[in-house]
């Protein structure tokens, strides 16, 4: 061995400032990370849609069918009754169901594209290093931008009802909490999924479970107190995803700002969901270039 | 020597091994976290430091670890312990295109690429008709890659990686894809990157690219530092060994005796060459051959009924299957009658000029155009160089450079006008093309 000392002028004997200082790992913060999770939701959004006859229109076919579909089943099959209206009109379930409907596709979406995005992505995190959160970001901006033409259109409808109020302003900071909650939940499953690998169709079976247990196509007041001692209300109403889905409602639908209670509690989960994820990040999301 | 722009400091890279991963929830519910069956070191207590500006080799065989190490010089793993510091950003060309998305453009995949990469979009956006040019695929850039042929697809990879300005480059063995023309552009291109201050990490099993190309070498051998040096240095080290290695499993392979397979045999075999001896400077047989050492190539045969006239020929084919040259005795004027014996005729070389190959070497016994015994491409011949310098071609010339001469403001032509035949004046400080520099 002779490395010691043939490259003249080892560690001791040069000055401080002339070493290398930077880590290999080129890691910016994550607000600075914006221009790759944009590029990785382009990626998304341009492959979902090229090569398909009409392109764009099949991101508001599939969620405007499904609609359709549960309202036929739960509003004329099981005669299912939506609470009245903000502006004291009687309730549409139609509409009722819409607010719903577009908060759980987006929170469910983002967590399967984000799932499936980083396992896609794994080639290439195998052959450069970037952050692993970026692809599973990226994917959920992606989602994102579908769920905001479901919003429109969903606030449009409101607005033809004539059921606007100004409750409305507080959409973006519902927006906001729910997307950062919804990203941070996508972030911490989509890299323990790397290390357990059926975790994808545990979740997949979960968020199908979720989906009833979450007062989308029936009002929470059809829930029972209890069944056999088990407070089922009470459990449905305070998981998180329903108190996302209340307040959204609360302030679109029902047009009042809904309880102080509830918005500190989205400020919780959502602060619990970014602080798992960031731990999930820091242990487990350096390594996916070897475990992928 | 400038500041280093790597640095490498007890650098150790430990993977798990585990007999059979649990890498489902399934697996570890059923039958408990898995018992840690082993560790492989890839790498142990690796140090050296890279010159700013310079380009350094990684060399060594196959597992040796130099792929390992190139990952975590690009970021992809993390040291297990030790560190890796760097003056700039690192772009790595682990693989070329690695990150396109077929469905998208050309030009999409450069921001995609470029991005991934580090880069932000006004970045990107003042190098991308530098990229388009570069790569060479002109109209296609809007077209989606997953129509591209193989050879656009690298090349678009290469020319983002390399023309977005990055401070250290990592290339892995990436040289040999493309066709000659973007080879030879990628050289130039990762010459001028050099000259530019890019320092630049390279792994290939060419030894002669990377005597070419490198300023300094490490030599890794199973994770271990086996030599640090200069490029030159390092790499007859190890040249030295794998001929040794290469020597030593020859010879346990070389079959007993001396069966010469039947079907290169022609001829009406009145005599017959029994054996080709390849005897080396010390007048041993030699499995492997040196370029420029002494060499005799000992000829055994055996007269079955008298010949007249007969001539022995040798000839020497390289492993393209090319024969590059050929020898025989009635050109030396020794024709000679034989009868019937055993015997051996030995064929000299005082330096031995045929360059590194895997060369046949046929033999003949002939008369006035009649063939006794003609064995076609029967004896292997390694010949490997003795050090890094490794020449263009088969064999090596024995003509020499002279001095340079200045000439009295003699104009020169540069080849253009040589070829239109027009008069040429070349001013003082621009020396023509072709033209060997003053």
């Amino acid at each position: 061995m002779t490395h010691e000392g043939l490259t003249p002028g080892t560690a001791t004997d040069r000055p401080g400032p002339a070493l290398p200082a930077r880590e290999v790992r080129y890691s910016p913060p994550i607000w600075r990370q914006w221009n790759l999770v944009w590029n990785f939701a382009q990626r998304d959004l341009k492959s979902k849609f090229k090569g398909a006859a009409i392109g764009w229109a099949w991101s508001l076919v599939v969620p405007l069918a499904t609609l359709g579909i549960y309202t036929l089943v739960f509003s004329i099959v099981f005669r299912m009754e939506p609470p009245v209206m903000g502006n004291g009109n009687e309730g549409a379930f139609v509409v009722f169901l819409f607010a719903g409907l577009t908060a759980w596709t987006f929170f469910s979406s983002t967590i399967n594209a984000g799932i499936s995005g980083l396992i896609g992505t794994g080639a290439l995190l195998k052959k450069i290093y970037f952050p692993s959160y970026a692809p599973v970001l990226g994917a959920g901006v992606a989602v994102g931008v579908q769920s905001l033409i479901e919003l429109s259109i969903y606030l449009v409808v409101l607005a033809f009802l004539g059921n606007v109020g100004w409750t409305f302003l507080l959409i973006p900071v519902w927006a906001a909490l729910f997307a950062v909650f919804c990203a941070a939940l996508a972030t911490t499953l989509a890299i323990l999924n790397v290390y357990m690998r059926d975790l994808a169709h545990l979740v997949a079976i979960a968020l199908q479970l979720l989906f009833y247990a979450t007062p989308i196509i029936y009002p929470v007041t059809l829930v029972p107190e209890s069944v056999r001692g088990i407070p089922l209300r009470a459990l449905i109403e305070w998981s998180p995803i329903s108190q996302f889905v209340h307040v959204f409602r609360d302030i679109t639908y029902g047009l009042s700002p809904g309880a102080w209670s509830s918005w500190l509690m989205l400020v919780g989960w959502t602060l619990a969901a970014l602080a798992l994820s960031s731990l999930v990040y820091k242990r487990r999301g350096g390594d996916l270039g070897e475990e992928l | 020597m400038s500041a280093p722009a790597i640095r490498v400091e007890h650098l150790s890279k430990t993977f798990q091994l585990h007999t059979e991963r649990r890498s489902s929830l399934k697996e570890r519910v059923v039958r408990g976290r898995s018992k840690d069956a082993g560790q492989f070191r890839a790498l142990d207590d690796v140090s050296f430091e890279v010159a700013r500006g310079t380009t350094f080799g990684l060399i060594g065989h196959n597992g040796s670890g130099k792929s390992t190490l190139l990952k975590i010089l690009a970021g992809v793993y993390r040291p297990t312990s030790g560190s890796v510091m760097v003056d700039g950003r690192v772009s790595a060309l682990l693989e070329l295109g690695a990150g396109f998305h077929g469905e998208l453009t050309g030009r999409e995949n450069i921001y995609l690429n470029g991005s991934i990469l580090g880069l932000s979009r006004r970045q990107i956006e003042s190098s991308i008709d530098e990229i388009i040019d570069f790569s060479g695929i002109g109209e296609f850039i809007d077209s989606p890659v997953k129509i591209y042929s193989s050879g656009m697809y690298v090349r678009l990879g290469f020319a983002i990686a390399v023309t977005l300005e990055p401070e250290i480059l990592i290339v892995d063995e990436i040289i040999a894809v493309g066709d000659e023309e973007f080879q030879r552009k990628c050289f130039d291109y990762l010459f001028k990157l050099r000259n530019q201050g890019t320092t630049i990490v390279l792994v290939t099993h060419s030894l002669g690219l990377a005597a070419e190309l490198c300023d300094s070498a490490v030599w890794l051998d199973h994770g271990h530092m086996k030599l640090l040096g200069s490029a030159t240095e390092v790499i007859d080290a190890y040249l030295k060994q794998v001929n040794q290695r290469e020597a030593a499993s020859s010879a346990a392979e070389a079959p007993e005796g001396s069966d010469v397979p039947v079907q290169v045999r022609s001829g009406s075999g009145e005599a017959q060459v029994l054996d080709v001896e390849l005897l080396g400077p010390d007048g041993e047989p030699a499995p492997i051959l040196l370029t420029g050492a002494p060499l005799t190539v000992r000829v055994h045969y055996v007269v079955h009924e008298p010949v007249k006239e007969a001539s022995f020929a040798l000839g020497f084919v390289h492993e393209n299957g090319v024969g590059i040259a050929g020898t025989n005795t009635r050109m030396h004027a020794a024709v000679r009658d034989l009868e019937p014996s055993t015997a051996y005729l030995d064929y000299t070389f005082p330096e031995l000029p045929l360059l590194p190959a895997n060369w046949r070497l046929s033999t003949a016994i002939r008369s006035h155009g009649h063939t006794y015994d003609y064995l076609d491409k029967a004896f292997p011949m390694i010949v490997r160089a003795p050090g890094g310098e490794v020449e263009a071609g088969a064999v090596r010339l024995s003509g020499q450079w002279g001095e340079p001469v200045e000439v009295a403001a003699a104009p020169l032509r540069t080849p253009a006008e040589v070829a239109s035949g027009a008069p040429g004046v070349t001013s003082d400080d621009e020396p023509s093309q072709g033209v060997p520099a003053r």
